[in-house]
């Protein structure tokens, strides 16, 4: 699953492990998921959204089905 | 909200809390745990040297280090609980790691055993102890391996 995670917090000029600590993981987590090893569970997903204040569907992009 | 995150802590302190608490609840763990080999010990030494004490005290004493484990138990679940989902996908995985890898050394051993090649030390497969340490190195390795993959 691809996602814009980078790019979002890129705009805010945040650091990863602000981000985690926002978010309330680790900086491995985040990099994980930037990097597209891990993709975060539902919950994980919807506080990234709140916190950018974006829907989920233009953060995470399905891979093929 | 004014300068809490999304689970209410204070932006003021960054990491604070995410480095500390884990840490200490590692000490925690590791403490419950040698005071769980400590009453293991002393059970077996009191047991060595009083071999005239009643069966019942006997069993009292075998069953003593179960308290401490139980709390130790109590403590590692807590942690894994504080876990992120990530890290609780790693120790998941460190421990799937470790229990087949467990099993398919165990096996091995016997195999070996059983054709005659007697396997030096290992005569009567892994044993408790042996079973302990080579969960404990294999969860290392897997927790290395998973930690990688993720890095």
């Amino acid at each position: 699953m691809k996602n814009r995670l980078k790019e979002l917090r890129a705009e805010r000029q945040w650091s990863q492990g602000e981000l985690a600590e926002r978010l309330g993981v680790s900086r491995q987590t985040i990099n994980s998921i930037e990097t597209g090893k891990y993709d975060p569970s539902l919950p994980l997903a919807f506080k990234i959204s709140l916190l950018f204040k974006q829907p989920l569907e233009l953060i995470f992009e399905p891979g093929p089905i | 909200m004014g300068n809490s995150n999304l689970l209410g802590r204070n932006e003021n302190q960054p990491g604070c809390a995410a480095i500390t608490r884990p840490l200490r609840r590692s000490l925690e763990l590791n403490a419950w745990l040698a005071l769980t080999t400590a009453t293991y010990v002393v059970a077996l030494l009191l047991m060595k040297h009083h071999p005239d004490w009643s069966p019942g005290w006997k069993a009292t004493l075998t069953l003593t280090p179960i308290l401490p484990g139980l709390l130790y138990l109590r403590k590692g679940i807590q942690l894994l609980r504080e876990m992120d989902e990530l890290q609780r996908r790693i120790q998941f995985e460190a421990w799937l790691f470790a229990a087949f890898g467990t099993v398919i050394v165990n096996t091995v051993i016997n195999v070996f055993n059983a054709q005659g090649l007697d396997v030096k030390w290992l005569e009567h497969g892994l044993e408790v102890g042996g079973t302990y340490l080579t969960m404990l190195i294999l969860w290392s390795v897997g927790i290395v391996i998973a930690n990688l993959r993720y890095r």
